[in-house]
Formats: structure tokens, sequence, C-alpha cells
């Protein structure tokens, strides 16, 4: 059994092959304008890498924002949804989520792979990697050093401002105070945790946390978080593919 | 979004037309002299409106594009229902948005002081238009409100026989209370038969006639009830199971259906809604033995709207319905800064959690911005649950 999942995501697009449930093979291309012919080419690249004929795929299914828009597909699910498959095949014992991505947060509650409950936000960009970025703009500091320079922090300047706007400004009248860069970074960085973590203790994660999506592999909103929530969570390493991993199980079974 | 075993409804075809036959209806009857009120609330009996020999119609908005014309008077965080309804009345054609006619026909308005941003809106409406509004107590369950609840009616008989000039008689109170319980007992009929797995139809469908109840005279809303009844009774069992949903929480007036239609383009049905555009508007019915003003104030006092502290008779209600619907999943829909709903989610949230049924809520407003979002969050729900 041969399938493919495809998460057609707003930044970037990822395909997963699945082949008998084990091999995998992978490839993630940014979205650019284009969903679907994004999504064409990662499939295409998926495809070659294993060698394999366009015929002897069995299914492919759609995941991300750009789902229904994907027309090869037999079908598509939601990112809750495979967010929890694909986790699940990497981390069987895992009993929640949490995705920050480039335009939303989720966490998710999973008992043996099935969905149990959820929450998103995507309203605003608070709580998402769009408030990391517009916030270390502020700070005038590439979004890659903001975590080794929060990291550094030992008192963390605090940003109450939930609204990104307005916490851009915030981080401009700090550095107006002579706040050090390292120790408003690691307010940005509190301040979108503080915000994710209260969304996971609605739904009551507590074990066996997983933390997806782009931001994850930023280590001090792990650690942020972690310490905000007083458990460790486990970054897979390859925290990116869990939706289209997802999608694609979602087809082989 | 036609389905394999959803069924196209002859009443629902009669029913496109009311809204032009009813606004001829009004306007005939205010040529004789007849008063119409305009209401926004369960809490006002339509029993006395009747039996003062007034008509009425119902002022809820539930349309995105008067809600720009209000936001020129009313701040911007308030709920879209007030804000639709706000920009109906004052809308006075400049801008070039058009309000539905009846906005403009009322002879008085009726009011409730239930939320805290209609009770304000209602101060600013009496500029435009006669208000007239009757106090709710708010903690429902004493002896005390309720005596104090039925002065509040009283008066209100008064007041409509002022301007009316025709007397509220026992009799006449008897009679509309007779005629508004057999409406009340059709819509259980409906509902009845929506208790069948899969229901024989969708709740976009009996929407549409709930968004009518309190604009349609009693009349023609009950030859429209039973046509249906009778459709709906005959149709061919379906095969397919489809998740079953209730939705609660806040109405949905005439021109929002939204997320109704989002939930069954994506697979689930609706069969039930606790809400005031469902089972909040005719679940108890009044006690025709009683004394009818006493019964009347003992009906209304009990409607299950957050407004009322405390509110348990609210949770008791959705466990009762979420049993007897045979619900799989709850949306909890709620209109953007309606913090009595947004609120009580809390404790419905944790109710139904005790019970097993999963939930899922929905905060918005009129407008489409957000149809992706909820669109995923539905899709993610319907995969839960199913
Ligand atoms: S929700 Fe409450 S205030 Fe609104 S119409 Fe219903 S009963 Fe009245
Ligand atoms: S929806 Fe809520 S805030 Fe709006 S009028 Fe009704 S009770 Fe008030």
């Amino acid at each position: 059994m041969i399938s493919v999942g495809i998460d057609a995501g707003s930044a970037t697009t990822k395909a997963v092959l699945v082949k008998d449930d084990s091999s995998i093979i992978q490839s993630i291309r940014s979205t650019e304008f284009d969903f679907v012919s994004a999504a064409e080419k990662a499939y295409e690249d998926v495809l070659e890498i294993a060698g394999i004929d366009r015929k002897e795929v069995d299914h492919v299914y759609s995941t991300g924002y750009g789902r229904n828009s994907i027309k090869f597909a037999d079908g598509s699910i939601s990112e809750i949804t495979a967010h929890a498959k694909g986790v699940h095949h990497l981390y069987p014992d895992v009993e929640g989520i949490i995705d920050i991505g480039g335009q939303d947060s989720k966490v998710i509650s999973v008992n043996k792979g099935k969905v149990t409950d959820f929450l998103m936000n995507d309203k605003c960009a608070a709580g998402t990697g769009k408030f990391v970025e517009y916030t270390a703009r502020a700070l005038e500091v590439p979004i890659e050093e903001l975590a080794k320079m929060a990291l550094a922090s030992k008192s963390p300047a605090g940003i109450s401002s939930m609204c990104t706007v307005f916490a851009e400004s915030e981080v401009i009248s700090l550095r107006a105070k002579g706040y050090s860069k390292e120790d408003i970074a690691a307010g940005i960085i509190e301040s979108i945790a503080r915000r994710v973590a209260v969304m996971a203790r609605q739904i009551g994660l507590k074990r066996n946390v997983a933390f997806v999506g782009g931001v994850a592999k930023n280590a001090a909103i792990k650690a942020a978080l972690e310490k905000e929530l007083g458990i460790s969570l486990y970054v897979l390493p390859e925290p990116q593919i869990t939706g289209a991993l997802g999608a694609a199980l979602h087809g082989s079974n | 979004m036609p389905e394999e075993n959803m069924q196209c409804f002859k009443t629902l075809e009669y029913l496109k037309n009311s809204y032009g036959e009813r606004i001829h209806q009004i306007s005939d009857e205010r040529k004789s002299g007849k008063k119409l009120v305009g209401t926004f609330c369960l809490f006002v009996p339509d029993e006395i409106i009747f039996a003062a020999g007034a008509d009425r119609v119902i002022l809820c908005g539930g349309k995105n594009d008067t809600v720009s014309i209000a936001e020129q008077y009313l701040p911007r965080n308030i709920c879209p229902l007030v804000k639709s309804s706000f920009g109906s009345i004052v809308n006075d054609g400049c801008s070039g948005i058009k309000s539905c006619s009846h906005f403009s026909m009322v002879d008085m308005i009726v009011a409730e002081n239930t939320c805290d941003s209609k009770k304000k809106m209602y101060e600013l409406l009496g500029d435009y238009v006669p208000t007239y509004v009757i106090d709710l107590p708010q903690r429902p369950d004493t002896p005390e409100a309720l005596k104090y609840f039925l002065s509040e009616l009283e008066k209100f008989r008064d007041a409509m026989e002022q301007l009316t000039g025709n007397k509220v008689t026992t009799e006449g109170l008897r009679q509309e209370i007779r005629s508004s319980n057999e409406t009340r007992q059709l819509l259980h009929r409906l509902y009845e038969l929506r208790k069948r797995d899969p229901s024989p139809i969708s709740g976009a469908d009996v929407l549409k006639i709930l968004q009518k109840q309190y604009f349609l005279s009693p009349d023609k809303l009950k030859e429209y009830l039973q046509m249906l009844i009778n459709e709906v009774g005959s149709v061919e069992p379906g095969q397919v199971h489809k998740p079953r949903i209730m939705i609660s929480g806040c109405p949905m007036p005439g021109g929002n259906t939204k997320v109704t239609e989002m939930i069954e383009s994506k697979g689930g049905v609706i069969v039930t809604e606790e809400s005031c555009t469902g089972t909040r508007s005719f679940w108890d019915l009044v006690d025709e033995n009683k004394e009818p003003m006493t019964a009347l104030a003992e009906r209304y006092i009990k409607i299950p709207c957050s407004c009322m502290s405390p509110n348990d008779r609210r949770i008791d209600n959705i466990l009762e319905l979420a049993r007897e619907f045979r619900i799989d999943g709850v949306i909890y829909y709620t209109l953007q800064f309606c913090h009595g709903y947004n609120i009580e989610k809390q404790k419905v949230q944790k109710a139904l959690k005790e019970a097993g049924i999963p939930m899922l809520s929905i905060e918005t407003d009129y407008s489409d911005s957000d149809v992706e979002q909820i669109g995923l969050r539905i899709d993610a729900f319907m995969e839960m649950i199913s």
C-alpha cells in the first residue's frame, strides 16, 4: 500500500509518501502564491525520491489551509485530525499536542491517535509565529537569534499586550526605557508561551505532550512553555511534517 | 446544499413569499387603525399584545449590512444582533443600504430589560420610535421575582390597552393563550419528527420557519407548521446516519444562517437548537387552567436566558435535550461580545463533559471574514465525533 499526504499550508507545502505504513519519504516546499502548483510539485518530489510512478499510488489525502483546492487528492481531512494521526505514528504514547504555526496555534488532546478535544487560536496573531516575527522586527534582531538572546536573559521584561500591533509598540517603548535586548526578547517569548499555555490548560494537557509546527524548533519558546506548564515537551525530529504524514496514514487505513 | 436524503419541502417554497404577503397584511391592518408593535425578545408575551387587538413583528436583526450603520452610533464591541437591529431601525437610507420594510412600520417598540447592550440600545431607540420597556427581575426563582414580574406584565397590559384603545379581557387572554399553546404544540410535533435517525429535515430548513416565528401572524405560522409537519412526517426513512448536532447559545435571527449552513454542508445534521430561535421559544406551555396573567408570568419568567442568574435551568434543559434527541455533539454558538452566553459556556462545557458529550465552541459575528477558520473547526469536530 502506497499513500501520499499533502499538507497545503499557507507558508510551506509538505508532502509525505508512506509505503506499507513504515518507510516515510518527505518533501517541504515554500507555498508561494499558488497552493495547487506547490502541492503538485511537492507530490512530484516524493514520487521521484521514492522512484514510484503516480499510477502506483493508492491514495492521496490533503490537509492544511488549502486542503480543498487540491483536486488530485481523493479527499481531505482537517489539520487537527491529521496532526493527531501523524504525531501518534511517530510518538505512540502521545496524549496532547501543541502546534504553533505561522498563522495560528492549536492545542489538541489525543487518545490512542484519536482527537478527543481541541482549541484553536486563529483570529488574531497573538500566540502565533507572526507575533514572534513582528515583535522581533521591533527589536531589530533576526528571528533566528531571538531564541538565543532570550535564553541569555535573567529577568524577562513584562509584555502585556495580546495584540501584535500594540506589543510591537510596547517593545519599542521598552527599548526607549533602556531594557536590554535579551530581556525584551525573553519577554516576547514568555508572552507567546503564556498565551498558548492558557489554551493547553483549558483542555487539560498534562502528560506526553508533543510540540509541533514551525515554531517548535525554537528552543526558547519550548523552554518558556515547559516552565509555564510545568511539564517537559517532546519535540519530534521533523515537527513540520506531522500533518502531511497524518493525511497519508488516513489514506492507508 | 441539497443532499441525498434531504428533501425539498413545498412548504418552504411557499414560505419564500410569506414576507411580501405579511407586509401587505400589516399595511392593510395599519390603514384600518390596527396598531403594530415591534419586539426583540421571548420575554415579551405575544398573548397580551394580541389580546389588546394589536399585531406584532420581531425586530431582531440578523443581517450584516446594517451593522455598519449602527456603528456610527454604537461602540464597535457590542453584539452584532444589537448592532444589526439598531442599524435597521435608525437607517435613513442615505448610505444606500436597505433595511427590511417592516422595521419602519411599527407604532411602538416593546422592549425588555435583559442584557446590558439591549437595555442601553432601547434608551437610544426611544428617540426614533416610542419604546415601552418591561422590566425583568433577574433572579427568577424567588416568589418576590414572580410577583414583581406579574406587576410588570400588568403595567404592560395597561400600556397596550392605552395604545390600542381596546380592553384586554380575561376571556381574550385565555383565547390567545390557547392559540399560542397550539403553536407551541405544533413546534413540539415538528421537533418530535427530528428525533428520528436520520432526521427527516435539516436544521437549515427548520431555521427558515423558526426565523419567521415572531414575524408571521400566528394563524399563518400555524398553517405553515401544519403543512410542514405533514410533509416531514411522510418522508421515507433515510439510511445514512449523520452526526446529530445540537446548537446551543445565542439566537439566530432572520438573515443569519452562516453557521447552520456550514455545519450541514460539512456532513452533520442539526436536530435541535437550545436557543431563542429554537426550543427556548416553545418548550414550556402556558397553564390554561390558571388565572391568565399569573399563568403568563409563571411561564415567561422561566425562559432560561443567560441574563438570568442563576440560570441552572438552562444546563438541565441542555442535558435533557441532548438525551432526548440522541445528540452526538453540541456546537456552542455565540455572538461576539455577548457576555452572558459566552461566560455561561464554562458551565455548559463542564456539564457536557461530565455527561460525555463533545462540544465545540464557535464565537462569531455576522460577517464572512471567519468562514475558513470556522470551517476548519467544524471539519475537525465532525471527524472527531464520527
Ligand atoms: S437570548 Fe435572552 S435576551 Fe435574547 S431573545 Fe432570547 S430571551 Fe431574549
Ligand atoms: S445575543 Fe447576547 S448580547 Fe446580543 S442581544 Fe442577545 S443576549 Fe444581548
